[in-house]
């Protein structure tokens, strides 16, 4: 007997993707789909205080817990103080327990300071209206009375000298005396950060101006880009003004808690150690599914497209352990992506393949705003409806996404479609099903089947590795849940 | 390449006249006026790449972007002798065939004709070839990094936000750097980028010529 699926997110009004109307029937739908429960497969997962039957009280009480061991006294009486979050935390669990946690660090600050003014400024990808749009979602605009605000990296910049030379902020992250830093530790790109100075990374992106982000993703390589954020982080001009930091900690099965430091690189390395034990498993266990067709049905863009707690360009990179620093280059980053040439041909030989076990990606719903062509240039893709094709069309970063991808009519026409030239009956829908993941009955049975070992493998033979790479202590261990 | 196949237009009703899209407009297309107290905003279409970074950042929601007849922004390599764009390629640190711009597909060889056909500063680069005329954001060292190989010097626009300066990369990191923080992996990284630009320019395989 086969659990029913579970319900998947809901589609989201928004400019960078389709109508919700447009979106017909949900993968989860689809005859046959079951679902199975992340803890079936990965039993060591921490207690979550979120989601529950409660609601968000119990991340605002977590926020008062973690912001009642910081040191309140770099804000001065009259202070401005801005509170940097990025758009990732609204897109985790619908983003309600994201803006609790950044309307109660308002309150405390006002609460426990005389600060004058107490601002939210929210950076993001590539959508330069997307954090606009969750401040609106979540009444932020309101709770700040006017002044949260979204901020883009054409937007004004301010020069930083770094150890690296001189990079570029966005002036309005640092138009305060103080900032206040609210991430959250979802591991989610781990092909561009690797999961090293993982908490220090918004400082060298979402407050970032494009010449630091193109410096991030053109100029260093892969490993060597995450050196930028900590050049940032460690400027003297972003020292003047550090306060602390503040981050909604992630498992894949949910909020786990909220953490608080005046010191990043203390919270940096818990983030990072819970970071490989809570998500280390669950994508090695995407690693070990030998073929799938993969459902995209999620309001975000393509890679981002979230199942079982990760995004899909992990399951893109799951072939290779992009947690291993020896492994130079996963199979998607965009260092990865600018090494194929026009024929699609690899410029050198080590340039690792994406996931081979994804045999199709069927398009039912996600997102553009993101340069997602090499995706389906490098998968079979079919698209679901004429209107999202259309929307892709026009958007300036997917004018070529088409080029690569066939249309179906509808998701049913399309999974027969697949089911036929795949020859697999094994479906991964990314759908953000919260607690499990849904998918077809014979890769349940599949991941029910691998999951104990590839378990045991991380625990024994990976994990010291990754800790060991990072000059993390194992002791760390023991103070994750 | 990129073809473009939207253009702004201004809805006069709702702007307020901030300059945001003058600031934002990667080639300076765009010109925000007060003349005798009434706001004029003015648009050259000859010069817009259809980027929609006047749609995206305007604060008064006041711009659309309409369907025009669609063009070609494209640098064309045959114009130069082939050897002459692979050693400004590499110079620039990239393999000719190397994608620069995620959006628009552009190869490295594209961005060196641009330069070498006469682009003088970001905004003639983005104009000559349409990159940097997508997402705005992941390409912009390339175009500077071409235009540093060149030995082309060019100002930062005042009290305008298109591009501020180049910026270090793997070649410039200091021993000390890499010394200090092994985990990043400087040299490795770096080796791994010089066998991509070194790696040769394959020819045409025969099934797509």
């Amino acid at each position: 007997m086969y659990p029913d699926p579970i319900a998947p997110m809901e589609p989201r009004e928004s400019q960078y993707g389709v109508e919700p109307q447009y979106v017909q029937k949900r993968a989860a739908q689809l005859k046959g789909m079951t679902s199975i429960a992340l803890r079936d497969l990965i039993p060591d997962f921490p207690p979550i205080i979120y989601p529950n039957n409660e609601g968000e009280g119990i991340v605002r009480e977590n926020t008062e817990a973690a912001l009642s061991g910081i040191d309140f006294s770099k804000i001065k009486p009259g202070h401005t103080v801005n509170i940097l979050a990025s758009h990732h935390g609204f897109t985790l669990l619908g983003g309600k327990p994201y803006a609790e946690m950044l309307r109660t660090i308002k309150d405390v600050v006002e609460r426990e300071t005389q600060a004058k003014e107490v601002r939210l400024r929210a950076g993001l990808g590539m959508r330069f209206r997307e954090t606009e749009e969750y401040i609106k979602a979540h009444g932020l605009d309101e709770y700040f009375k006017g002044k949260a605000l979204g901020i883009a990296p054409i937007d004004a910049g301010i020069p930083i000298e770094t150890k690296l030379g001189t990079l570029y902020g966005l002036r309005k992250a640092y138009d305060a005396d103080v900032i206040i830093h609210a991430h959250n530790s979802d591991v989610r790109e781990v092909h561009f950060h690797r999961h090293v100075d993982r908490a220090v990374k918004p400082f060298g992106m979402s407050y970032a101006r494009c010449e630091t982000r193109s410096t991030y993703h053109m100029n260093l390589g892969p490993r060597a880009a995450n050196f930028v954020a900590r050049s940032i982080f460690d400027s003297d001009f972003v020292q003047s003004k550090y306060g602390f930091s503040v981050f909604m900690i992630m498992s894949p099965v949910g909020v786990v808690s909220v953490d608080a430091d005046n010191d990043l690189y203390a919270l940096s390395e818990r983030v990072a150690v819970g970071g490989l034990k809570y998500y280390g498993k669950i994508i090695n266990l995407l690693g070990g599914i030998d073929e799938a067709i993969v459902v995209l049905d999620f309001p975000c863009p393509v890679p981002y497209v979230f199942a079982a707690g990760v995004i899909y360009a992990n399951m893109v990179c799951a072939n290779l352990d992009t947690f291993d620093l020896d492994n130079p280059l996963p199979p998607y980053t965009w260092y990865t992506e600018t090494f194929y040439d026009d024929h699609g041909q690899r410029l050198i030989p080590e340039i690792p393949p994406v996931n081979p076990a994804i045999k199709m990606v069927v398009h039912n719903y996600a997102w553009t705003g993101y340069p997602a062509t090499f995706f389906a240039e490098q998968t079979p893709t079919i698209m679901v409806g004429r209107e999202q094709a259309e929307h892709f069309n026009r958007d300036p970063m997917n004018l070529n996404y088409m080029k690569h991808a066939v249309l179906a009519e509808d998701l049913n026409g399309a999974m027969e479609f697949a089911y036929n030239t795949t020859k697999t009956d094994k479906v991964i829908i990314f759908d953000g099903a919260t607690g499990g993941v849904n998918v077809s009955p014979s890769l349940a049975d599949h991941l029910k089947k691998v999951a104990p070992a590839l378990n045991e493998k991380v625990d024994t033979t990976l994990m010291p590795k990754w800790l060991e790479q990072r000059n993390l202590n194992v002791e760390l261990l023991e103070n994750v849940a | 390449m990129k073809v473009v196949s939207v253009q702004p237009e201004v809805n006069m009703e709702l702007c307020q006249g901030c300059k945001t899209c003058q600031m934002v407009c990667p080639v300076f297309a765009i010109k925000v006026q007060k003349i005798d107290k009434k706001i004029h905003v003015d648009i050259d279409y000859q010069k817009c790449v259809g980027c929609w970074n006047c749609e995206q950042r305007c604060p008064d929601h006041a711009i659309e972007m309409v369907p025009c007849e669609p063009f070609e922004l494209r640098a064309d390599i045959s114009q130069f002798d082939y050897s002459e764009i692979e050693s400004l390629c590499r110079k620039a640190h990239f393999h000719p065939k190397q994608v620069v711009c995620y959006c628009t597909a552009s190869r490295a060889e594209e961005l060196a004709a641009a330069v070498l056909g006469g682009a003088k500063s970001p905004d003639a680069v983005v104009r000559a070839t349409g990159i940097g005329a997508g997402c705005g954001i992941e390409c912009n060292q390339s175009i500077m990094r071409f235009l540093g190989a060149a030995g082309i010097q060019y100002e930062r626009p005042k009290q305008s936000w298109q591009w501020y300066g180049q910026t270090a990369t793997a070649w410039d990191i200091s021993p000390e750097i890499k010394e200090n923080n092994p985990v990043f992996r400087f040299d490795e990284d770096r080796q791994l980028l010089d066998r991509i630009v070194d790696a040769s320019v394959e020819p045409e395989p025969l099934d797509r010529r």
